[in-house]
């Protein structure tokens, strides 16, 4: 059974100039499961969350959330769903447990059951102790777990969560994701969006890969290395200008694709990094550059998106 | 249920902010207390006294009346008179700022009055130039009373031909007749003299105007009516606020329908206006000692000056972008509706085609309320106000309503 069925969804804003947001986005999310939206920034990953929030209106398309759909009905869709939102919306002058207590009546709870189950998520997001201090005394990580924890009061079937871990400790993330893994054991479907592509490899039962408004890959995480085959990605990193290696690289035999990136190491996607690296090594010393570093690696969620974009996940 | 959870968050946040605070409720308590205090205090609108200094160098009756119109029981309010024999040292006590101005009769006034063909005699009014008021009450006077002596004077001229042509040929009591039509003229005259100016507020009395309002209080009725849009606005803007900082999209994202969110705003603002108003009024009751009449009315009153300021509040933020352009747009709206009405001037008195113009702002027509119940006024003065007063509120609502519907939707 599909918690949520996204039918060729499409979103410009302020059209007919504006940015065409989404573009023609369909995938299914399975009862159950986690599925991630992993895409660069400006992907349209909040925008297609936005939709399935019922915040935005769809130009055409259609997206059913738990057999209801966004459009004709959205009041059945909002009791089924929890939403992270992005960027942490929360009341800074109010403390985490009077933050928690709002968004606890705005999902229509009242009285001990509320008090009851805020108590609940305090522990839940392990802020009990510091409940009483006001959100703007909270670090980065404490805030994001109250914007997690104010999701999760009405106990809603379906999680988005939309880039959960931006800008905070590595502990704090560590927490959010086990956080995830355990909502989603016990039954909670898990819509979450990210550009880290570590975060999408971990959590993840199948992936959908957005770029530029569309999806240019969904599956499983086999399916999708499978996709660029037997390829093996090498990091090389040279003393000299690295912009002409890689322009020389480019046509050499067995290499699918070059990336360079700002003062970073080129990476190489090689068809067979054994026959391939000793005619890297020439070439480099034939331009009378070293080579500084090296790094063979298996296909992942990462090469994936360079092998289909040219580009790197991260900018 | 839902909505006044909003509200609640809402009102609590306004007045946690000292800002807001001291725009609500402390702006406006010091500005009446200060206009107060310049205007006299306690009792109606008064102008300061002025320092006047008399020298009566006639030393007839035409001086001797003069003076003691100066020295009058009912100028006693505007002029401290003192009297003095040297009229050099009366100009210089207001070289030196001693008093503020200075009366000289000059010698002869009488005679030249009671001359059948008067030579022209000036009394004289020396002022220090940068005092106006007390001068121009104290030369009125003096204008006053020389008119009517003139008239007296002719009066009595006109008796005593009248009384020729009749045949009256003695000299004596052809004078008898005249001093006595002259006295009793001028008697007369003074009786309904011109220059009794009164204390009086600058507001326009009410119905059954008996009591005699509190300056400071008067004063703070207009701030406060004032500054309640400014205090709606605050609660007002947390609209515009809520939706840049993801607030107002997350609660869309709940079961809380979008007409309750709304709902809960515009409680919010009503209540903030409402406490605002109400912590006014006692404030000016407790601070100035300020009546604001019997409280039927004056409940009426508070609950439609808040629908006012929140219905405002709202429509000022409803068509904004940003929470500048609801800041700036709405401050323009705000002095100009104060402006006109009168209600921080104290100008609401003028009459006349402003008395129009003051209409056009819902502030004047609550302040015409406020003016009925503070002179004692009860329900009959207020309805009119009131009914005008949410009328103005509806169609901003209305209005407001259909931005946001618009916005929202
Ligand atoms: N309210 C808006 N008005 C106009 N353009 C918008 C708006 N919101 C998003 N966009 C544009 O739509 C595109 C997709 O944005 P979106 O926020 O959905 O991307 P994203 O994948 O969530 O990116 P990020 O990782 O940076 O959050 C971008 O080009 C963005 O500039
Ligand atoms: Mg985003």
């Amino acid at each position: 059974m599909d918690a949520i069925v996204v039918d060729k969804l499409r979103k410009q804003f302020d059209p007919p100039k504006g940015p065409v947001a989404v573009d023609g986005v369909s995938f299914a999310i399975r009862e159950g499961e986690i599925f991630s939206l992993l895409g660069p920034n400006g992907a349209g990953k909040t925008t297609t969350i936005s939709i399935l929030s019922c915040l935005l209106k769809p130009d055409a398309g259609e997206a059913d959330i738990g057999g209801f759909s966004v459009i004709r009905k959205p009041d059945e869709v909002k009791k089924l769903i929890g939403v992270v939102p992005q960027d942490i919306a929360l009341y800074d002058d109010l403390s985490g447990r009077e933050n928690l207590m709002f968004w606890g009546r705005m999902y229509g709870l009242s009285g001990s059951a509320l008090s009851k189950r805020v108590d609940e998520v305090l522990e839940l997001i392990g802020l009990t102790d510091r409940q009483k201090d006001r959100v703007d005394k909270y670090s980065g990580g404490m805030k994001r777990r109250v914007n997690i924890g104010a999701a999760l009061l009405h106990k809603p079937k379906i999680l988005y969560l939309d880039e959960p871990t931006v800008g905070i400790d590595p502990q704090s993330r560590r927490a959010i994701l086990d956080g995830v893994k355990d909502l989603n054991s016990q039954g909670m479907t898990v819509l979450y969006t990210t550009h880290y592509m570590e975060e999408a490899q971990e959590l993840s039962d199948r992936v959908g890969i957005m770029d530029h408004g569309r999806m240019i890959a969904v599956g499983t995480q086999p399916e999708l290395v499978r996709l660029v085959g037997e390829k093996t990605r090498i990091d090389l990193g040279v003393d000299k200008d690295s912009h002409q290696l890689a322009e020389h690289w480019r046509a050499l035999p067995g290499v699918a694709s070059v990336t360079e990136e700002e003062a970073g190491p080129l990476s190489i996607l090689a068809e067979d990094a054994n026959t391939l690296m000793p005619l890297l090594f020439d070439s480099a010393r034939a331009a009378g550059a070293r080579v500084t570093k090296i790094d063979l690696a298996e296909p992942n969620l990462e090469m994936v998106f360079l092998h289909l974009t040219g580009r790197a996940l991260r900018d | 249920m839902r909505a006044l959870a909003i509200a609640w968050k809402d009102v609590r946040h306004t007045y946690r902010s000292f800002a807001g605070l001291a725009m609500m409720i402390i702006a406006p308590l010091l500005l009446a207390g200060a206009i107060g205090a310049a205007f006299g205090g306690g009792g109606g609108f008064s102008v300061p006294i002025t320092k006047t200094v008399v020298v009566d160098l006639d030393g007839g009756a035409a001086g001797g009346a003069l003076v003691s119109a100066l020295t009058s029981e009912r100028l006693a309010d505007l002029l401290a008179v003192t009297k003095t024999t040297d009229a050099a040292a009366a100009r210089a006590s207001v070289d030196t700022g001693e008093a503020e101005v200075a009366v000289i009769v000059p010698a002869g006034l009488t005679a030249a009055l009671s001359a059948a063909s008067p030579a022209p005699v000036d009394v004289e009014i020396y002022k220090d130039p940068t005092s106006t008021l007390g001068p121009a009450i104290a030369g009125s006077v003096v204008q006053d009373l020389v008119q009517s002596l003139n008239g007296a004077r002719a009066a009595a001229s006109a008796a005593a031909q009248l009384a020729a042509m009749q045949g009256i040929t003695d000299s004596a009591r052809l004078t008898a007749l005249a001093a006595k039509t002259a006295q009793a003229f001028s008697a007369d005259a003074q009786k309904g003299g011109t220059y009794a100016v009164g204390s009086r507020a600058p507001v326009t009395p009410g119905g059954s105007g008996s009591t005699k309002p509190n300056t400071a209080g008067q004063i703070l009725v207009g701030m406060m009516l004032f500054f309640t849009l400014f205090g709606a606005a605050t609660p007002a803007r947390s609209i515009i606020d809520e939706q840049r900082e993801g607030t107002l999209s997350r609660l869309f994202t709940t079961s809380t329908p979008r007409s309750v969110v709304l709902g809960g705003k515009y409680i919010s603002v009503f209540l903030v206006v409402l406490l605002q108003t109400v912590i006014l009024l006692v404030a000016g009751r407790l601070l100035f000692g300020a009546h604001w009449g019997s409280i039927g009315p004056v409940i009426v009153l508070v609950l439609a000056g808040a629908l006012v300021a929140a219905s405002l509040g709202l429509l000022t933020v409803s068509y904004a972008k940003t929470p500048a352009q609801a800041g700036g747009g709405s401050a323009g709206i705000f002095v100009f509706l104060g402006l006109i009405s009168g209600s921080f001037t104290g100008t609401a008195s003028i009459g006349g085609a402003y008395d129009v113009v003051r209409h056009i702002s819902p502030l004047g027509w609550l302040i015409d309320g406020w003016n009925h119940t503070m002179f004692g006024g009860s329900w009959g003065g207020i309805v009119v106000p009131v009914l005008a007063a949410l009328a103005f509120a509806v169609v901003f609502f209305g209005v407001a309503t259909f931005f946001f519907r618009r916005r929202f939707a």
